[in-house]
């Protein structure tokens, strides 16, 4: 992904919700993106996919997926590489599934809708394998979605998701909804048919615990910038940007009572952004040209990126 | 010990529907005093289903037990009079989950702040009125120059949700019950907000009802933890007991399930758990029993009641039953203070 922008317009005027974002996926990496709301995590991951709704619209930059670019394609080619190649694992599993559809029936539609011709006997048991694949029983393909818990309905989303057997999977914030027990069986789930498949995962979310737990690099997001990308170890031990300082130090801890600081000040309105750095009103080290000139990404120590002009 | 708020051996089931003969057992025999002279933070901790916002609406009077008690200075509430209960909607405040819900969008955020005042009579004149609202904005972090005047819509979800912190704070009440204060407000906001909390427990004196499915932020703002499974106490305690060493399998499930922010990666197994049925019914016996690693055959037989393992801590499991059994009305084991 290169210079990726999107806007949506408002009647005070466009605002960016992601600005200028770059960044490499790696075949088989776990990728994170953190940040808290209205950064923009969640518009990169449903940009890639190019399914920002109007008022919003992409307005520039370069998406590829082994050298084609996305955002040239057809409408009728990009419909086939999503599931195919790119596949959604979305937000509140609860919403996502057909709810007077059998679960099975929905793998199916999907399978269907790209066009895979099998016989029947081989439809129903590529839809046991895949319920299997994601730790559910076979009569799982007879059930209606109200039948089943919210961990359940997230493993079923995940069997739709990887039907295909697609290159890259997006799964964003799959897991808020649910339980931490739960949460934790659907990680693991997503962890290992990622495995079987040899694909990257591209997880969005607000979560730290779970991004240290899961991913290999993280994206930290701030205002529709990305200020940070490094290996999930070097943010969590020596992490560059201020904001991902604070923004770890805020994080309840359960070895040490008391340990935990709030960022001062607000997150800032998208339409209505500080000069230079847009994270200088709350930075206690900012510096007269972080109030003036906007930092880029720059790779501050191999393979870790910052936009800050402190470090 | 002067009781201000409690729940005594209060069940609460809700029957299904019409078309639905099944009921649902809540909240099962749940006991818990608030001691009015020792201002405390109790944190209820649950995950969806564990009857932790029956638990709070009981608390508040906006529903009853089916049975057993919940009790303001010793007067049951469903029995009170008048009088009492003006006095119990002052000294008995919440704040809600949801920031954005509460408010009316039609007004500007000061009408939850002046009509508390009015309705209890706090200030003599406008400026004085003024007066107390610039003070518990001051005290929950916000500028009222910032604040007054707007709509709800103007402002984040982290300011609304704590105009909802001083609105409680300006009736100067006894008990507040937090159900999920934060769990809608993002994380760099999320400490300034349980900050407030503390300092309104340790200033100002008063009791906190901390109600959440988050086991790191109890535990941060905690004198007391009380761990709930299908509307069941399964360990109550000291905080520091119940997280460093918890005892309860359910507890220890709840603690290992939670993803850290350290560089250790030791969440996930390669082998992930088979999920259980959204719906398992018990009977009798231990609610935990059918998802237990150390479950036995006595489990399913009857439902353990609270042993008492240490001076501060109470859990209801077999595994510990040759500790003494917890009686009484008071089911809260004394806390370290």
């Amino acid at each position: 992904m290169r210079e990726l922008t999107v806007s949506y317009d408002t009647p005070l005027g466009a605002v960016r919700a992601a600005d200028r974002i770059s960044f490499g996926l790696r075949a088989g990496e776990r990728l994170g993106f953190a940040g808290e709301s209205g950064s923009g995590k969640s518009t990169v991951a449903l940009a890639i996919l190019r399914m920002i709704q109007p008022p919003g619209r992409i307005e520039g930059g370069e998406v590829r997926l082994d050298g084609v670019d996305l955002l040239s394609l057809a409408d009728e080619d990009m419909r086939r590489v999503r599931l195919a190649r790119i596949a959604l694992i979305p937000q509140g599993s609860m919403n996502a599934l057909n709810p007077v559809l059998r679960i099975g029936d929905q793998i199916i539609d999907a399978l269907r809708d790209h066009e895979i011709r099998t016989s029947a006997r081989e439809r129903d048991a590529r839809v046991r394998e895949l319920l299997e694949s994601v730790g559910l029983r076979s009569e799982v393909a007879e059930m209606f979605p109200h039948e089943l818990s919210g961990g359940m309905k997230q493993r079923a989303c995940i069997a739709i998701a990887i039907s295909l057997r697609p290159r890259v999977i997006i799964a964003d914030e799959p897991t808020s909804a649910l339980d931490v027990v739960v949460q934790k069986q659907v990680m693991e789930t997503l962890a290992r048919v990622q495995k079987d498949l040899g694909a990257s995962v591209i997880l969005v979310g607000h979560d730290m615990g779970l991004m240290a737990q899961f991913v290999d690099r993280l994206g930290i997001m701030y205002a529709g910038r990305l200020i940070e990308a490094s290996p999930v170890r070097a943010i969590l031990t020596r992490s560059l940007h201020p904001y991902t300082r604070m923004l770890i130090a805020s994080l309840p801890s359960l070895e040490q009572k008391g340990t935990f600081n709030g960022i001062p000040g607000l997150i800032p309105l998208l339409r209505d952004l500080p000069p230079g750095c847009a994270f200088h009103p709350r930075c206690p080290d900012a510096v007269d040209r972080c109030r003036t000139e906007r930092p880029g990404l720059r790779e501050v120590r191999p393979d870790s990126w910052a936009a800050c002009h402190l470090v | 010990m002067t009781t201000l708020l409690e729940a005594r051996h209060a069940t609460r089931i809700f029957d299904g529907g019409y078309f639905d003969r099944t009921s649902t057992l809540a909240l099962d025999d749940f006991s818990l005093a608030i001691d009015g002279d020792r201002p405390s933070i109790i944190a209820v901790v649950g995950e969806s289903g564990s009857g932790k916002t029956t638990l709070a609406r009981l608390l508040l009077g906006l529903t009853s037990p089916t049975q057993g008690q919940i009790l303001y200075k010793g007067q049951e509430l469903q029995t009170m009079s008048r009088a009492v209960w003006r006095a119990f909607r002052r000294d008995v405040q919440v704040i809600f989950q949801d920031p954005y819900g509460v408010y009316n969008p039609f007004y500007r955020i000061d009408h939850v702040l002046t009509t508390p005042i009015a309705k209890f009579g706090l200030a003599a004149s406008r400026a004085e009125a003024r007066a107390s609202i610039d003070g518990v904005l001051r005290a929950v972090g916000l500028r009222p120059e910032e604040t007054l005047g707007r709509f709800a819509h103007q402002l984040s979800g982290g300011q609304r949700q704590r105009i909802m912190v001083a609105r409680a704070l300006l009736l100067r009440p006894r008990v507040i019950l937090a159900d999920e204060p934060v769990s809608m407000v993002d994380a760099s906001l999320r400490a300034t907000i349980l900050a407030s909390l503390r300092t309104m427990n340790r200033d100002l004196g008063i009791s906190i009802v901390y109600i959440t499915h988050d086991l790191a932020t109890a535990y941060q703002i905690s004198d007391t933890i009380v761990v709930l499974y299908r509307g069941s106490v399964v360990e109550i305690g000291d905080v520091e007991l119940v997280v460093k060493r918890p005892q309860h399998p359910y507890t220890q499930l709840l603690l290992s399930s939670i993803p850290l922010a350290s560089p250790e990666r030791t969440w996930m197994t390669e082998k992930p758990s088979t999920p259980v049925a959204a719906t398992e019914t018990i009977d009798h016996g231990c609610k935990f029993a059918g998802r237990c690693p150390s479950v036995a055959a006595s489990c399913r037989e009857s439902a353990p009641s609270l042993f008492q393992t240490d001076r501060d801590r109470a859990v209801a499991c077999y595994l510990y039953r040759d500790a003494p059994t917890v009686t009484g009305d008071h089911r809260q084991p004394g806390r370290s203070r």
